[in-house]
């Protein structure tokens, strides 16, 4: 059985089909890529998953339960956690607060115990930390000296990082990430490369499926490719057959561009 | 440790000075010290950095120091009984600041109906204690939970409409309430409620005169000392609240609802708590401020209300606890000791929040990173 | 089931009141349309208007000036000046310079402003805290239609509100100055990069919206003979509420829950028992109601966030 199924989800923004009975699925351990031109529905597809958009049809089963209706905040204590197109971290909050926030599911202090059992309630902020500077100690030490400054005042490079250890920090099965490498230097993006196989390390049996645009980091992380275009699956396999289906190259080049090259 | 008391001495001093100094000399002297010590302050960095490292090396004792003037004040005050009841006020603001900051500040929701849930506190004390003969300490206690109760009406607008909308809603609210105490019957119409009976623990009754280290201090004392028992434990509830996973949670939820939704924060239940656990703190104050002053009206609970608690809060700083504190205790007493200011209070309010918004945002004492408290007090700067 | 000619007559009445509220609206939604702001203080410009009108009134008085025909025009003209340059002068100091930070910031400002308006005028007008005489200029008298008593002053009233807003319809849709104003509302950088000046631009828009707010400002202390320097508060709940009822951006939406407005107040303060002393409660929580459940309006608003 699959990790995550789903079948003929679709999508709609009012008229418009933004994912078209889309059927695909993941398996444990397994990293997708998906790909496909901007407007193609990928970022629909993660929103769908996690909750953000209503499926306007078919469903989506995870772990062998279906998540179609429900919350988002009930999906993501389910497992599956998500990075954002354009990072989404509170900037005004410290970077260990940023990462905090993703073990939110699993702390288990409560309103009296932070007023009253103030002693109780430290212990866990102690082992809480710990779980936090472990994580970004595996992408840059330095996050972790500099963990009480305010995320707003990191490089983008960190931010992403420190987005992958929110996401990270509650222990997910299913990792989203939307085009990491957005923005990034080549130096950058190599940089990420290595951040992830890192992640890949800590969770050997985690999913992943990653949008990008970027063919290198496809190429490099993924095990599986998945090409979308108006909102529907248009080809699956490994990457180097998905690169040459012709459809694929027509809908990122264009009908002329696709056949002549 | 001497630097920190010392500090603590001089402005307890300075301040004591400012809202006593009557004649010219007096009165002189005390602005040449306050604009020297601004002066110092100000083209010092190393006296402030001393200063700053001295209060973040010991905080235990700079609390101590504080609570002891703080204990102080109306000892300091007692020939003075309008200015022991300005403090209380003060510090009613302070305990109010920080229930209406934990819903605007730190969970984003929000509230210009603040006055309302002020009102609907001390209403219920006076409608309790007069019409229904319960002690005053028992309505005292049912004000913050009227007030909470009734808070649920808005529960839907906060779960379903978005920033500026809310706000009108939250104004239409605190109309409606003014409106309505001011029109129907029971609860007084226009002319409110009055007589409603003082505090009393043990045999002691709060209007009668205190007696102090063998000193005798007017009655208003105490209502300044229930009023700083109040604040305090107001202020340290807050305190403890925006250093947990609520307050986490809130502040994410606040920044960016989307990635607290996908970080499994439960969104709507965590803004009506702070919403309610807020609405408890305000009708509390309310609630006081109806045993303290004997008597609750319509004009005391207006729309102008909220906004002079909302100055208190952009002023000292939004989302800080230690900004309610100093936001309360400069904008309550200023248009007292100034009495000409008297008049344009609420213009003042205004002009406060404008400019600090076009200015410092953050207020005066901008809120500082979380630490829950483990590892480093709050330090202003 | 109270006789048809009361519901008229109190249709008629709210129709009045809707216009003036129409005018308000309008402010508001073109602010929103340009700047994405709701300017919290547009209800006191309208407070502002009245009051400037009525001092100008006075200053015409003095100067021995006293015909309608000739004292209301200037009266309009002038407090139009007044609101207009105010309400730019806000803008410019207060709204867009925070247009840009959280919309909270930019919500908190304005209502500051407001309320520095507000207490500027009770403090510095002359026995501000009273509410004042408004003079009648209006033509006295009316006739009868249908059981329904129409009076010239509330032919004048409508003929004054509307043309204004046949005004500034024509100015949106027929000038340059409006089509610019529709292009920043729709999109502010394609606007600059087609060359529209942004910022006189936006300057226009908050005069043409702070003179509406003078004109539904006269024409509010004509008909009521008095004005209050506390009604800019329930003109700006209600404007703004009109507004959102229309859908924020929408010029017309704005007229049509103005007008909407004013004859839902009306006929409620009419018809329901207590009406008239629970009259602003009704409004009040219609107001809450509309925002609570139908917060786009009923033509629609502009703006969604990304994912």
């Amino acid at each position: 059985m699959s990790l995550l199924e789903t079948k003929d989800l679709t999508v709609r923004f009012g008229g418009l089909v933004a994912v078209d009975q889309v059927s695909l699925s993941v398996d444990e351990g397994e990293t997708v890529g998906l790909i496909g031109p901007n407007g193609s529905g990928k970022t629909t597809l993660f929103n769908a998953i996690t909750g953000l958009y209503p499926a306007a049809g078919g469903e989506v089963v995870f772990r062998g339960e279906r998540l179609t209706g429900l919350e988002t905040h009930v999906i993501a204590r389910r497992g599956i956690a998500r990075t954002f197109q354009s990072s989404r971290l509170c900037l005004q909050l410290s970077t260990f607060d940023n990462v905090l926030i993703g073990l939110y599911a699993h702390l288990r202090a409560g309103l009296w115990t932070a007023l009253v059992r103030r002693a109780r309630f430290l212990g866990e902020v102690r082992s809480a930390l710990g779980t936090v500077r472990h994580l970004l100690e595996l992408f840059n030490p330095d996050l972790v000296r500099r963990g009480f400054d305010r995320a707003g005042e990191l490089p983008q490079i960190d931010r992403r990082r420190v987005e992958i250890c929110r996401a990270l920090a509650s222990r997910p099965r299913l990792l989203l990430l939307d085009e990491p490498s957005a923005g990034m230097s080549p130096e950058e993006t190599a940089e990420l490369m290595k951040d992830l196989r890192v992640v890949r390390e800590e969770m050997p049996g985690l999913s992943l499926i990653v949008i990008e645009h970027d063919m290198y980091v496809i190429e490099g992380v993924s095990q599986r490719v998945v090409a979308f275009n108006y909102g529907r699956k248009i080809a699956e396999g490994p990457f180097a057959a998905v690169a040459a289906t012709e459809e694929v190259r027509e809908a990122y080049l264009g009908r002329e561009e696709a056949s002549s090259a | 440790m001497l630097t920190v008391w010392a500090a603590e001495a001089g402005l307890f001093v300075l301040v004591v000075a400012a809202l006593l100094a009557e004649r010219p000399l007096a009165l002189t002297a005390t602005v040449a010290a306050v604009a020297a010590a601004l002066a110092l302050l100000r083209l010092h960095p190393g006296l402030r950095r001393t200063l700053s490292a001295a209060f973040a090396a010991h905080p235990r004792a700079a609390w101590f120091g504080g609570a002891v003037l703080a204990l102080l004040l109306p000892v300091a005050l007692r020939h003075s009984p309008y200015w022991t009841f300005v403090a209380t006020m003060a510090l009613l603001y302070v305990t109010i600041g920080q229930g209406l900051n934990f819903q605007i500040g730190s969970a984003g929701v929000i509230n210009l109906a603040g006055a309302a849930f002020a009102g609907l506190g001390g209403y219920t004390v006076g409608l309790l204690t007069v019409t229904a003969g319960v002690p005053p300490a028992l309505a005292l206690l049912a004000g913050p939970v009227v007030a909470a109760a009734v808070g649920a009406l808005l529960f839907v607008p906060i779960l379903k409409t978005r920033g500026h909308y809310l706000a009108l809603v939250t104004i239409a609210f605190v109309f409606i309430f003014n409106i309505l105490v001011n029109n129907l019957e029971f609860t007084g119409g226009p002319q409110g409620i009055k007589n409603i009976p003082t505090l009393r623990l043990g045999g002691h009754a709060f209007t009668t005169p205190l007696s102090v280290l063998g000193l005798t201090l007017p009655y208003h004392a105490n209502f300044y000392y229930a009023a700083l028992a109040m604040a305090a434990v107001a202020t340290l509830a807050v305190w403890r609240l925006h250093n947990s996973w609520l307050g986490l949670a809130l502040n994410t939820l606040r920044d960016d609802e989307i990635a607290a939704r996908c970080s499994g924060v439960p969104v709507a239940r965590q803004k009506l708590i702070a919403f309610t656990v807020g609405n408890v703190v305000i009708g509390l104050g309310g609630a006081f401020y109806a045993v303290m002053v004997g008597f609750v009206s319509p004009p005391d609970f207006d729309f102008g209300y909220s906004l002079a608690m909302l100055s208190v809060i952009i002023l000292g700083g939004v989302d800080s606890i230690g900004g309610i504190v100093l936001g309360a205790c400069l904008l309550i007493p200023l248009p007292e000791r100034f009495r000409f200011l008297h008049e344009y209070r609420l213009l003042l309010y205004g002009i406060v929040i404008v400019l600090m918004l076009l200015f410092r945002p953050g207020g005066l004492w901008p809120a500082s990173v979380r630490r829950y408290g483990a590892g480093g007090a709050v330090s202003p700067r | 089931m109270p006789a048809p000619e009361i519901v008229l007559q109190q249709a008629f009445n709210g129709l009045m009141l809707g216009v003036m509220y129409a005018l308000i609206a309008v402010g508001f939604t073109l602010f929103f349309g340009v700047l994405d702001v709701i300017h919290f203080s547009h209800g006191d410009i309208f407070m502002l208007g009245a009051f400037a009108g009525l001092a100008l009134l006075g200053l015409w008085g003095a100067a021995g000036l006293a015909a309608a025909p000739v004292v209301l025009p200037l009266t309009f003209a002038g407090a139009m000046l007044v609101t207009g340059l105010v309400g730019v002068a806000a803008e410019r100091a207060c709204v867009k310079p925070l247009a840009r930070s959280a919309p909270l910031m930019t919500l908190l400002a304005t209502l500051s402003l407001g309320l520095v308006i507000r207490e500027a005028i009770l403090i510095f007008y002359p026995r501000g805290a009273d509410p004042k005489p408004f003079p009648a200029l209006l033509p006295a008298g009316g006739f009868d239609v249908a059981g329904v008593f129409v009076r010239y002053e509330n032919l004048a009233i409508l003929g004054i509100g509307f043309g204004a807003m046949i005004a500034v319809d024509l100015v949106i849709n027929r000038t340059r100055l409006g089509a610019a104003i529709r292009a920043v509302a729709q999109d502010p950088d394609a606007a600059q990069m087609m060359g529209v000046n942004l910022d006189r631009t936006v300057d226009w828009t908050f005069f043409i919206g702070s003179a509406l707010a003078a004109i539904a400002g006269i024409l509010n202390g004509l008909y009521y003979s008095e004005i209050h320097f506390i009604m800019g508060i329930m003109g700006g709940v209600i404007g703004f509420s009109a507004a959102a009822i229309g859908g924020l951006g929408n010029v017309y939406g704005a007229i049509l829950g103005g007008l909407l407005f004013g004859v839902l107040q009306t006929m409620a303060a009419a018809f329901i028992p207590r009406g008239s002393e629970f009259r602003d409660v009704v409004a009040f929580a219609v107001v809450m109601l509309f925002l609570i459940f139908r917060p786009t309006g009923i033509l629609g608003e502009k703006s969604v966030e990304r994912v």
